[in-house]
């Protein structure tokens, strides 16, 4: 039987693992207490809660070293917090086991987070069209590895919004914080260097799963006794992972990263398959 | 020259935002520990439940913010106090873009007041309609 105690330590592990791969601690929550019993849409409801003190807490310190860009953030949250509300309140009201399978096949969306992420010198974009220009998108950070100042332009707002839209919804909808998919927005139609990207999706997370929570909030979907020791297991993993991050290999990280999202892929088909 | 003094409250905002964030985690992280121990030392357990005393419902966040100062909890303290560390948690992005129109507005720039200000109204209408 799951108790709270439990659900603190398996949540530490899965913050731990989720700020090691970049895949955020929800992803492998919600399918884990799926798979341990509990009901997919208290699941992915308290999903949605956790996040909230996971990207909080990582976001603290990435805005004020000037990594995440807040403008940037704050525009792309017009999309994304439309997207929540959207996806939460489809949530709320389909079958349980369409939830399954639009997990397991979002999942497979984590595998975009490997392209075109390598550690290239960022450059600095030539043609900055007028509405990203307008929204006064751009920026500048100290980048460690290359030992220098970064500036950066954002490019596409429109079509980058609208991409972060369909991020959003998936994210109210499942309970998670689909920064994978947010990261590859950012990275290939916005044209943000990965560190920027990365801490910028980040950022957005906390505010796109205040808007989902607050369709989740008089749903009767949330429960204390799940949300409490998740929060607190999840974010103490993460701060935890945030700092050995630097001393593991790449492969070592990705091999990891592929038998972890294999492994939840096949366990969300399995349980939507059984409850067709 | 105002690009500067922009820059400038720039920097101020991200501090704020910094500060902002990290005081509601580790508030509402230490309210959830607390009410954990105080749950187990009044039932004795600490069950994952499925009962109404431990589910928040029939409510908007408002409405169960305010009526968290002022009726009596009907779980016990140790609900009470998870109760409260969830609602403060919901509250810090919530905040954050309240001190985001503030600190765009005293900057005059009104594209970023317009932009958080939709946020804020959505976030603020959803939180109070469901």
């Amino acid at each position: 039987m799951l108790d709270m105690l439990s659900l603190l330590l398996i949540a530490l592990p899965v913050g731990f693992l989720g700020a090691l791969t970049g895949l955020g601690g929800a992803s492998i929550l919600v399918p884990l207490l799926v798979t341990l019993g509990v009901p997919v849409k208290e699941a992915i409801a308290s999903g949605m809660v956790t996040i909230i003190a996971t990207s909080s807490g990582a976001a603290s310190s990435t805005v004020r070293e000037g990594i995440a860009n807040v403008k940037v953030a704050m525009y792309l949250e017009l999309f994304t917090t439309v997207g929540a509300i959207v996806g939460a309140t489809i949530t709320t009201q389909i079958a349980p086991v369409y939830l399954y399978f639009f997990f397991a096949f979002f999942l497979m969306t984590s595998f975009l987070k490997f392209h075109g992420s390598k550690a290239k010198d960022p450059a600095l974009s030539e043609n900055q069209d007028s509405l990203s220009r307008w929204l006064e998108l751009h920026g500048s950070y100290y980048d460690g590895f290359f030992q220098r100042n970064v500036e950066y332009r954002v490019t596409h707002a429109l079509p980058g919004g609208l991409g972060m839209f369909i991020a959003g919804l998936a994210a109210g909808m499942l309970g998670i914080g689909a920064g994978a998919f947010k990261v590859t927005v950012q990275e290939s139609i916005l044209k943000l260097p990965p560190k920027v990207a990365s801490t910028t999706s980040n950022f957005i997370i906390g505010m796109t799963a205040l808007a989902g929570t607050s369709i989740y909030f008089a749903s009767g979907l949330l429960n204390l006794t799940l949300m409490g020791p998740l929060a607190v297991g999840t974010t103490l993993g993460a701060v935890i992972g945030g700092r050995i991050l630097n001393r593991l290999g790449n492969r070592t990280l990705r091999l990891l990263f592929f038998v972890i999202i294999l492994f939840l892929i096949i366990q969300m088909l399995y349980k939507g398959v059984r409850s067709l | 020259m105002s690009d500067d003094r922009s820059e400038r409250n720039l920097l101020k905002l991200e501090k704020a935002i910094s500060y902002l964030l990290i005081s509601g985690v580790v508030v509402s992280l230490i309210l959830e520990v607390l009410g954990i121990a105080l749950y187990y030392h009044t039932y004795g357990r600490l069950a994952f439940s499925e009962s109404k005393t431990v589910l928040i419902q029939g409510t908007n966040y408002f409405t169960f913010f305010l009526n968290l100062f002022h009726t009596e909890s009907t779980g016990g303290k140790g609900i009470y106090l998870m109760t409260l560390g969830i609602a403060i948690l919901i509250l810090t992005p919530y905040l954050r873009v309240v001190l985001s129109v503030v600190y765009f507005a005293r900057d005059r720039n009104i594209k970023y007041v317009l932009i958080t200000l939709f946020v804020l109204i959505l976030l603020t209408l959803s939180l109070t309609i469901t």
